[in-house]
């Protein structure tokens, strides 16, 4: 039976709901059971992540997060790789996630593997050493992208250069001054009962899982909540970066604060997205096809417990870069000052329902969505929920959004490429 | 092709990405969902396969027309062609009208080119079947294209150009398998020649169109959501009135191997150093094609791969190291990928290629130790055969993977029968891993391209 999910009703449209319950050991836990697959992907996530980082320690929370996945046993590395289990981790806005992927059949000693190391790290000079040379890679390679530098550049404008503003790898300054203690203090603090959840996606059934993660994750200690008052975006007085690089294209954006991610304002924010930079169709669309001044344009929307950061962007040609900035500013100005009409909201609130439904087709993207969710404080329930708050959000709603939102007054300005493109003629 | 946010890429990647789990992601699904296979009375092949866990459809077509198929004078026109298919409309609806359509229906809508096939893909909620059928016939068999409409394309074409010009890993990768198959087909990059691009006529392009868009050199695999005698009938009543043409797929010898080695280096503004070393590899009806992917798997993919840990003992710079096996109709490529300090460039590329050549040498399972040092060895063909289960899984996840892993097989697979894909994956042991190692690494050349900061690289 096909449903009509997409225009309503509001029917869920995976098989089975997600659920939260309590272990035992006093972590929370997000299971969602999903038999598409005989793999499980489970996630630790500890609060914090890049807005518990203090101005000068940039990359203290992916270095401490790594440190958890040292493997000081040489027998065990060897058992978790004979099994293609994988132990990885995302350092977000909010929180940092210790990854667990495996074959089903081989949880159990996955977990077991995990849950000694996670839960008792080595932590080091040496190790801590090693892990500081390796994030200076990773920094360094994050450069030759230029919408992963675009965001970087907008993140650090918008919250200056402490917690979300903070390089997720650190710089050569932060690295050094990170030291031995800062990282055991960061690991005591968060790495605790009150700051952790699991959030697991596998097609084993509830019950064995719970079981698994009392027997192998009970010797978190407790703590105090951390309570990190969440960083609300300013907009500098510069709103304009420009970042020289010698491409054969420049990458001109315009970002925007957006407001704290309550379930409307979420969904707001997921349709205005969708709208102007998700597909054909799409309002920068437009910029491609009509005027042919990119090839590529996008969306998208960085979200923290404080606000989403909206960034709209498009790569050009060098010598096209002037007409796609002015393009661009059009192409906002148009929507912040007319709006749109109900049948482009309606097209927009069907493809952003297909598009979030084939973003977590996955486990593990779905795993992330779940936790991220429930980090946001919109609950993970909102994997459903979203959909019923796509379809609330009325047409008078959604241009007073675009017009609060994208304001030209509130606009960020970035500009990679080489020296003098991007800008218009006003600009200069 | 649609943009980085879609980028599904041209070609190189796709392939790349898919090796692993490439042609038979359906047998190894098989032995549960069998699915259905039927050939429409005008040659259209058409796999149904029903993945019911959510209300989604996916539809892969493709067609058996690739870089492969073009000369120096055509070179990019199936490129090209596939811009046009998606976004430039029909006699009937304008290429506005269908991205408005596309998007109404909340479809993902994309395509890519390969060096052997032309994938379109598009997916949406499973209730818009018949839209997603007949809007992909009528895009892909009823192009209507003006000079004016082909000179707007254009432009937007050669703006990817430059995109991938400006990316060091997909124009490294380009070049490699350039150098790889010099007086070969596959010797002409997928992206084609920018003076062919920009020369070429509304008459032309559609000449090339006729002759490669038909249905006998068409398959269409969909999963979803369906039932499959349902979709069979909305098959056979949007695709069957298609005409035959009889043309029969070109055929291209088996590319061989290098006859010397070919080194590259171009320098470019970027941080750090890329090394790309390609050889030629196991084409994909080939029987090496599962010890082929599982030596990549041992040594640069997998959760511990050979390569990085020899690269690392060598120099701490390198931060990225990946192996991967492109199988193709007539030839194949073995692409090492290593992203470094470029620095240590000249040091890590010696270090590379020593190991590579001397693959054949390596012990790769338990049972080529004996007494104790059997017990302490790490087995890296379990680990990769584990490996490869995973990634299989995890393929099984996404419908439109699994719709595009059928679609290639239908057109690139010629064997009467294959058995299934985990169970020959599992029949290969570390005798067969030295023998691909020795055959396509050991006694074959490389071509090797470096992209680095300003100064650097390889002579």
């Amino acid at each position: 039976m096909l449903t009509a999910w997409t225009a309503g009703p509001r029917e869920m449209p995976w098989k089975e709901r997600p659920e939260k319950f309590m272990l035992s050991t006093g972590l929370p836990c997000i299971y969602h059971r999903d038999k598409s697959s005989p793999t499980t992907v489970a996630g630790l996530f500890a609060a914090g992540g890049k807005s518990a980082v203090p101005m000068g320690f940039d990359g203290l929370a992916y270095l401490t997060t790594r440190l958890t996945l040292e493997i000081p046993d040489e027998g065990k590395v060897q058992d978790l790789m004979s099994q293609a289990t994988r132990l990885s981790l995302f350092c977000s806005e909010d929180s940092s996630i210790v990854l667990i992927e495996c074959l089903s059949e081989n949880l159990e000693r996955a977990l077991r593997v995990g849950s000694e190391i996670i839960q008792d790290p080595l932590i080091t000079g040496l190790r801590i050493g090693r892990v500081k040379e390796m994030m200076k890679l990773y920094g360094r390679a994050e450069t030759d992208e230029s919408p992963i530098a675009g965001r970087s550049a907008i993140l650090k404008a918008f919250f200056g250069g402490n917690g979300y503003g903070t390089d997720v790898y650190g710089t050569e300054e932060s690295l050094r001054a990170i030291d031995r203690k800062d990282a055991l203090a960061y690991y005591r603090r968060f790495f605790t009962k009150p700051n952790l959840f699991f959030c697991i996606v596998t097609d084993f059934d509830k019950e064995p899982v719970r079981a698994l993660l009392e027997k192998y994750f009970a010797k978190f200690p407790d703590g105090d909540a951390a309570g990190i008052a969440p960083a609300p975006p300013a907009l500098p007085s510069n709103r304009e970066i420009v970042l020289p690089k010698d491409t054969k294209q420049t990458y001109i954006s315009r970002a925007f604060a957006l407001p704290a991610p309550d379930a409307p304002n979420q969904a707001k924010g997921y349709l205005l997205e969708t709208l102007l930079g998700k597909g054909p169709g799409s309002r920068l669309w437009r910029l491609r096809m009509a005027e042919k001044l990119a090839y590529n344009v996008d969306a998208h929307v960085t979200w923290t417990k404080s606000s989403g950061i909206l960034e709209a962007y498009l790569e050009t040609e060098n010598a096209k870069s002037a007409r796609a900035s002015e393009a661009l500013d059009g192409v906002l100005a148009s929507l912040q000052d007319k709006g749109i009409t109900d049948e482009e909201l309606r097209t927009t609130r069907t493809m952003a329902k297909a598009q979030f439904l084939r973003a977590t087709e996955g486990k593990a993207p779905r795993m992330r969505i779940l936790g991220l969710f429930e980090v946001l404080g919109l609950g993970y329930g909102h994997l459903e929920g979203l959909f019923e708050a796509i379809d609330d959000v009325t047409l008078e709603d959604m241009n007073a959004y675009l017009r609060a939102a994208l304001a030209p007054e509130r606009a960020l300005k970035v500009i990679i490429g080489p020296a003098g493109t991007g800008q218009t003629q006003g600009d200069r | 092709m649609v943009g980085r946010n879609m980028r599904s890429t041209l070609t190189v990647t796709a392939g790349l990405l898919a090796s692993v789990v490439s042609a038979a992601l359906l047998l190894a699904a098989a032995s549960e969902n069998p699915g259905k296979y039927f050939v429409l009375d005008n040659g259209l092949r058409v796999f149904l396969y029903e993945k019911r866990d959510l209300p989604l459809l996916h539809v892969v077509t493709g067609f058996d027309v690739g870089s492969k198929d073009e000369t120096d004078e055509t070179s990019g026109l199936v490129h090209l062609l596939e811009h046009c298919i998606l976004f430039r409309g029909t006699s009937v609806r304008s290429g506005a009208e269908v991205s408005a359509d596309i998007r109404r229906h909340g479809a993902y809508f994309n395509a890519n080119t390969g060096q052997d096939l032309s994938l379109f893909e598009i997916s949406l909620p499973a209730e818009h079947a018949e839209f997603a059928l007949r809007n992909q016939k009528e895009i892909l068999f009823g192009l209507d294209l003006s000079p004016t409409e082909l000179d707007e394309e254009k432009d937007i074409l050669l703006e990817e150009y430059n995109q991938m010009e400006d990316d060091p890993q997909r124009n490294a990768v380009d070049l490699v398998l350039q150098a790889l198959f010099p007086g070969h087909p596959y010797g002409r990059s997928v992206y084609g020649r920018r003076e062919v691009i920009r020369t070429a006529t509304a008459e032309g392009v559609l000449g090339f169109y006729r002759k490669y868009f038909v249905a006998d050199n068409c398959a269409l695999a969909i999963v979803g959501d369906f039932a499959t005698a349902d979709m069979e009938r909305l098959v056979r009543d949007v695709f069957g009135p298609l005409t035959k043409t009889g043309l029969s797929p070109a055929t291209f010898p088996v590319a061989l191997p290098l006859k010397k080695n070919v080194v590259q280096r171009f320098e470019r503004d970027v941080e750090d150093g890329y090394l790309f070393i390609g050889f030629v590899a196991p084409d994909y009806n080939h029987a090496d094609q599962y010890a082929m992917n599982v030596l990549a798997e041992v040594l640069g993919r997998g959760v511990n791969p050979l390569l990085p840990a020899q690269l690392q003992r060598e120099r701490d710079s390198v931060q990225a190291v990946s192996m991967a096996y492109l199988a193709l109709r007539f030839g194949g490529a073995a692409i090492v990928s290593i992203k470094m300090d470029p620095r240590d460039m000249p040091a890590i590329y010696r270090t590379a290629v020593g190991f590579l050549k001397q693959a054949h040498n390596e012990a790769y399972s338990k049972k080529d130790f004996m007494g104790e040092a059997e017990m302490s060895a790490f087995d890296y063909l379990e680990s990769a055969k584990n490996q490869i289960r995973f990634a299989v899984g995890r393929a099984e996840e996404s419908g439109l993977q699994l719709a595009g892993s059928l679609a290639r097989h239908l057109l690139l697979n010629t064997r009467d029968k294959t058995g299934r894909y985990l169970d020959e994956i599992g029949k290969v042991d570390s005798s067969d891993l030295r023998k691909a190692a020795a055959r396509y690494l050991g006694k074959g050349k490389y071509a090797a391209v470096s992209i680095v900061p300003r100064k650097g690289g390889i002579e």
